[in-house]
């Protein structure tokens, strides 16, 4: 499945939603997240199972405020579409490399200032994390005390956060810097060194999974 | 126009200058991270708070809000392969972004008198946008804190949307005015030097 364009895996995971929440309830949301959590099972089910696994564990927490707030049909009604939100995503975050998403954005001719963003996105999220872990721990070292009032949690809050966002800030000189020097300022567009295919027939089948839906929102609105 | 300029953004650029600075275009993933790496520093004071929209708040009071715009559109993105409700509140982080923006221009962080009232007004605002969408959508189930005090305003005897908005309130108002703050925080002890390189830092905190 990973093997796919991943246009067509956004594609997939951007249609089940779809149908979701335009099909009528409880059978179409209930269909469509049975959809869903058969995905990951296709290529190889021993691997599939963890990702169905992690899906129900994600989903779980809903149903439960669903009950919660709700009577039981709502509760199904609203629970399937959930579901086959969450078990759709989780899928596509499992089969879909980044690295493959920006080239085959780059040789679509996208921009590649939508490309890099994307790409420097998830790259500094860890980073930055794994900083404001260092952060936190450097400080209780010095004695900052998160405890007690909730003035004072704010205050340990802003001695936490302060030193984070500013050496982030700082970091924007030199990723500025590394950019331009790349000659990203210029604006030639990227050859890419490894496009993924992208056959005829997922290309008829992305058009046909977005006529199907707008067929079956025409029908549901009709 | 702020719209015209993020369409420039998702579009494919034509041979040529690009549509933005090199040097905001490095802002976006670091704001990006920010608001999702704060989530450490809050774990470690134990205090209810979410800081999600705080690099969209700051990429704003910098550089603008079309550069906010694409920040806070990135958060719900990343935040969605995380968790895919997240998506839908797309919208409320674009929300931010404008409101970010028009406090920026007045100058509204030059201070925490000014900053926090200014907070509390966009808690208000996000919790009025994002009330429908968590409603219609997820039927207020969107995160555990969220649902348990929707739960708490129907035991109180509110009707459904009205527990729904009040669960969005009470998370929403006071986590915009520590957002607010902290961004204000923030701009005050940037060097000059380094703000004077962003278009509107000096602006959002009344030094021109």
């Amino acid at each position: 499945m990973s093997a796919l364009h991943p246009f067509s895996l956004l594609a997939i995971a951007a249609a089940l939603p779809a149908f979701a929440w335009i099909l009528p309830a409880p059978t179409g949301g209930l269909a469509t997240a049975g959809l869903a959590l058969m995905l990951p099972l296709v290529p190889d089910p021993r691997w599939g199972v963890r990702v169905v696994r992690l899906a129900l564990l994600t989903a779980a927490p809903f149903w439960l405020f669903l009950r919660l707030l709700h009577d039981g049909p709502t509760t199904v009604a609203i629970g399937g579409r959930i579901t086959t939100m969450v078990a759709s995503f989780v899928w596509l975050v499992a089969v879909l490399s980044p690295d493959r998403l920006v080239e085959a954005m780059v040789a679509r001719g996208w921009s590649l200032a939508v490309a890099y963003v994307f790409a420097a996105t998830l790259s500094a999220v860890p980073v930055l994390k794994a900083r404001a872990r260092r952060i936190v721990e450097a400080q209780r070292c010095r004695g900052l005390s998160p405890r007690g009032s909730v003035a004072n949690r704010l205050r340990a809050l802003r001695a936490l956060a302060l030193p984070l966002v500013l050496s982030a800030l700082h970091e924007v000189d030199e990723r500025t810097l590394a950019l331009e020097t790349r000659g990203l300022g210029a604006g030639v567009p990227r050859t890419p060194l490894a496009a993924p295919p992208d056959r005829p027939a997922e290309r008829v089948a992305r058009w046909a999974l977005l006529l199907l839906c707008l067929a079956a929102l025409i029908w549901r609105l009709a | 126009m702020s719209l015209a300029r993020v369409y420039i953004y998702l579009w494919p650029v034509p041979h040529g200058s690009w549509p933005v600075s090199v040097r905001l275009l490095a802002l976006i993933p670091v704001a990006v991270a920010i608001s999702l790496a704060l989530s450490a520093a809050v774990d470690a004071v134990a205090l209810p708070l979410f800081l999600d929209t705080t690099g969209t708040i700051l990429a704003t009071a910098l550089a603008g809000p079309v550069v906010g715009i694409a920040v806070g559109v990135l958060t719900s993105a990343v935040n969605t392969l995380r968790n895919p409700t997240f998506w839908p509140f797309v919208v409320v982080q674009v929300i931010v972004a404008l409101y970010a923006g028009l406090a920026a221009r007045a100058g509204l962080f030059r201070s925490l008198k000014t900053a926090v009232p200014t907070g509390l007004g966009l808690g208000v605002i996000a919790s009025l946008t994002s009330t429908p969408i968590s409603y219609f959508v997820f039927g207020c189930t969107t995160t555990g804190g969220i649902a348990l005090t929707t739960a708490l305003g129907r035991a109180l005897g509110l009707p459904p949307l009205g527990a729904c908005f009040f669960g969005s309130f009470v998370s929403d108002f006071g986590d915009k005015a520590v957002t607010f703050a902290l961004v204000a925080a923030v701009l005050h002890a940037l060097p000059r030097r380094t703000a004077a390189r962003f278009p509107l830092a000096l602006r959002a905190i009344g030094a021109t």
